[in-house]
């Protein structure tokens, strides 16, 4: 035990713990599903929980700031049809400025929340509420009820989600998979690594605290909003790719699915704490349960049903289990804790 | 010099008699009549062809006012259709044409429209109780839409048959549950279609992804399906691509009513080799001409009224077979697409 407290930490032992789970519903799915242990399992999960992955890691970054970024879907609806319009009337277009087109896009639109959350001091909820509804009727209105076609779209697009980069076994990682497993590592050593964005974790725990020793609250609020935007600008870009039809309801729902992978994967609603990497075991906790009980035979409204439940169970023990794995840490005298083992209650946290 | 006079009259006899039979009437042209044309919801290029039909009608007839075409945002389909229709009575327009997505939900706020005077015209997706509609513009006969799926369903089967999935839009949609219903009756009920075998219905909500990720679900559910059934032309496509990206094509084959310049390439690359529609053009053009003679007063909704659309020629009410109750006008025929056959 006083191993384990002494190079683990509570929230890794959250992660931990989600990790087994999503073994052991592996396992008991594997048993009632025949050829459920497949190369195509695999690449089912994993191509479907690529794009929420992505945008569930912008999600986490707002998140740890006690903000929270509901217009991610509509971001991504946005760039996927309408980078799909400029690739559809240029197909010569290099790939790299068509991903750099798209990311630009849902950053601009990132700036737009972030500067009014940041500050106009408007809380992000309601922001982003606002601008869900602003992005998805501009694509509406300017889309002019077209549909983007896999037949207009150049064939290195079209062909992408299907594209083979490696081998594990049997097992082929597919450039969408490998994008998304890029962007959780880079964003993961960031925000474990880097000072810059260790900062989001420090306004996120204690606001008071940060800014006494000076640090610039709005523009990191800023920050995390422009990363969640242009994160859903690169998700645009893989919708586009993988499903080649874009209508305007595009991506619809998506901001649902992205808060709910955050918050599975441990990472704390009222800010401060939670990691990207656990927002990925969170999606792919999400996907997994999804893909099986379709192939069960259970019925769309119990899955999310049982979606439903699998939400309030994490944030019930977030509240109360990682509380108690706090107070043993800290009991046994372990200095590893890196957050109060409170939860905010003051008017300030529900900024 | 007689005999000639009476071919010539015998002719002129026979060249007069089809008029006289069908006694239709063009609807009188230059009324100003402000009208409403409503998708399911925006977004759908089938609609905006629609739209297009409805204004070239609107053209022609020389309608001064401007045609609207207002529809929900997607997510806000049911609730939003109800508003727009309830919006259009307390504007008083002349008439409404929708294409239901809110089945009876909608009754309420089409009566009311409908008792104010306002025409009420369906097209594409009927009222099912047809209470506070006039006329149901339907673009196919709905039984034989269950027959046209079927002999497609044959055709890429073969006489062996096998399992097959419907890939429906949403649960509300009254065209889509009529086809699939009457496309069920007749695999059941005709020997023909034994060994045609359904395997499962589930629902896309013509959202693409969702369509795309239920495609690639009922191939994990059910391991020898052969052939998926999409009478939707957003679930269709992204059935096509799911299989295509799955290298499935060879397996499973695609079918169902599809838009040909959306589908062109899954024809060709054999992923669908055969899918069906009608024109879309052509519905909106006939939905306007037919809310604007019914708003002109030239046509009235009911059993054996006919009347001449434009271009596409003469029509009748009639009662709709598929309906207990309800008018409908029949537009058809179905284009049957393979990859010899699709559109430049």
């Amino acid at each position: 035990m006083r191993w384990l407290q002494r190079h683990v930490r509570p929230e890794q032992v959250r992660e931990l713990s989600l990790l087994i789970l999503i073994i052991v519903a592996v396992i008991i799915f594997g048993s009632l599903i025949s050829g459920y242990y497949t190369a195509r399992t695999f690449n089912r999960i994993a191509s479907s929980v690529a794009i929420i992955t992505v945008v569930a890691a912008g999600q986490t970054l707002v998140v740890l700031t006690r903000n929270i970024d509901l217009s991610v879907g509509s971001i991504v609806g946005f760039t996927a049809y309408f980078t799909g319009m400029i690739v559809a009337a240029n197909n010569g277009l290099p790939a790299i400025v068509v991903v750099l087109i798209a990311i630009g896009m849902g950053m601009a639109m990132g700036i737009v929340n972030g500067v009014i959350v940041a500050w106009g001091g408007v809380p992000s909820i309601i922001v982003t509420l606002g601008t869900l509804a602003i992005y998805r009727g501009l694509l509406i209105d300017y889309s002019g009820a077209k549909t983007i076609t896999t037949e207009s779209l150049p064939k290195w697009l079209v062909d992408l989600p299907t594209t083979e980069l490696f081998y594990i076994g049997s097992i082929d990682m597919r450039a969408i998979v490998v994008i998304a497993i890029a962007v959780v590592i880079v964003f993961q050593l960031a925000t474990s690594l880097l000072a810059f964005f260790r900062r989001f974790y420090a306004i996120g725990s204690n606001p008071d605290a940060a800014a006494l020793i000076g640090l610039p609250a709005q523009r990191m609020v800023f920050t995390a909003f422009v990363l969640s935007g242009a994160l859903s600008g690169l998700a645009g870009f893989m919708t586009l790719a993988r499903f080649g039809n874009i209508t305007v309801v595009a991506a619809q729902g998506l901001e649902l699915q992205s808060v709910a992978a955050v918050v599975v994967g441990g990472v704390n609603i009222f800010g401060g704490s939670g990691t990207i990497f656990g927002a990925m075991l969170g999606a792919v906790m999400i996907g997994t349960l999804e893909q099986s009980l379709f192939r069960l035979g259970i019925s769309e409204f119990w899955r999310d049903a049982v979606l439903g439940l699998l939400i309030l169970l994490a944030v019930a023990s977030d509240a109360v289990i990682l509380n108690r794995l706090r107070a043993l840490w800290a009991r046994s005298g372990m200095t590893l804790v890196d957050k109060p083992a409170t939860l905010p209650t003051t008017g300030e946290a529900t900024r | 010099m007689k005999k000639y006079l009476l071919a010539a009259a015998s002719i002129a006899l026979l060249a007069g008699l089809p008029q006289v039979a069908a006694a239709a009437d063009a609807p009188p042209p230059g009324k100003e009549l402000n009208m409403v044309l409503l998708p399911k919801f925006l977004g759908i290029a089938v609609f905006d062809q629609a739209h297009q039909g409805a204004e070239e009608a609107a053209k022609e007839l020389q309608n001064p006012a401007k045609l609207q075409f207002l529809g929900p945002t997607p997510e806000n389909s049911v609730a939003g259709q109800i508003e727009i229709v309830t919006n259009a009575a307390t504007q008083g327009v002349n008439a409404i044409m929708i294409s239901n997505n809110s089945g009876d939900q909608i009754v309420p706020a089409a009566k009311a429209a409908h008792d104010k005077g306002i025409k009420v015209v369906t097209w594409d997706s009927p009222i099912p109780s047809a209470e506070g509609e006039d006329v149901f513009v339907a673009q196919v006969d709905f039984t034989e839409t269950g027959k046209v799926m079927a002999d497609m369903a044959l055709n890429i089967l073969g006489a062996d048959g096998g399992k097959l999935a419907i890939l429906s839009a949403s649960p509300d949609a009254a065209n889509q549950n009529a086809w699939n219903k009457a496309f069920q009756d007749i695999l059941k009920n005709d020997p023909k279609y034994a060994k045609l075998q359904i395997v499962d219905l589930v629902y896309g909500d013509d959202q693409s992804e969702k369509s795309y990720n239920q495609a690639l679900a009922l191939v994990d559910k059910h391991p020898d399906l052969q052939l998926i059934m999409a009478p939707t032309s957003v679930g269709i496509v992204a059935a096509a691509k799911a299989m295509q990206d799955e290298k499935l094509c060879d397996k499973i084959k695609v079918s169902g009513l599809g838009d040909p310049t959306e589908m062109g390439g899954y024809a060709k690359n054999g992923c669908a080799p055969q899918f069906a529609l009608w024109s879309f053009v052509d519905l909106g053009y006939l939905a306007y001409y037919t809310a604007y003679a019914l708003a002109t007063g030239s046509l009235k909704a009911e059993e054996g009224a006919e009347f001449k659309a434009g271009r596409l020629g003469d029509y009748k009410i009639t009662k709709d077979p598929t309906r207990e109750k309800g008018l409908r006008i029949l537009m058809g025929p179905f284009s049957v697409y393979t990859k010899d056959n699709l559109p430049q």
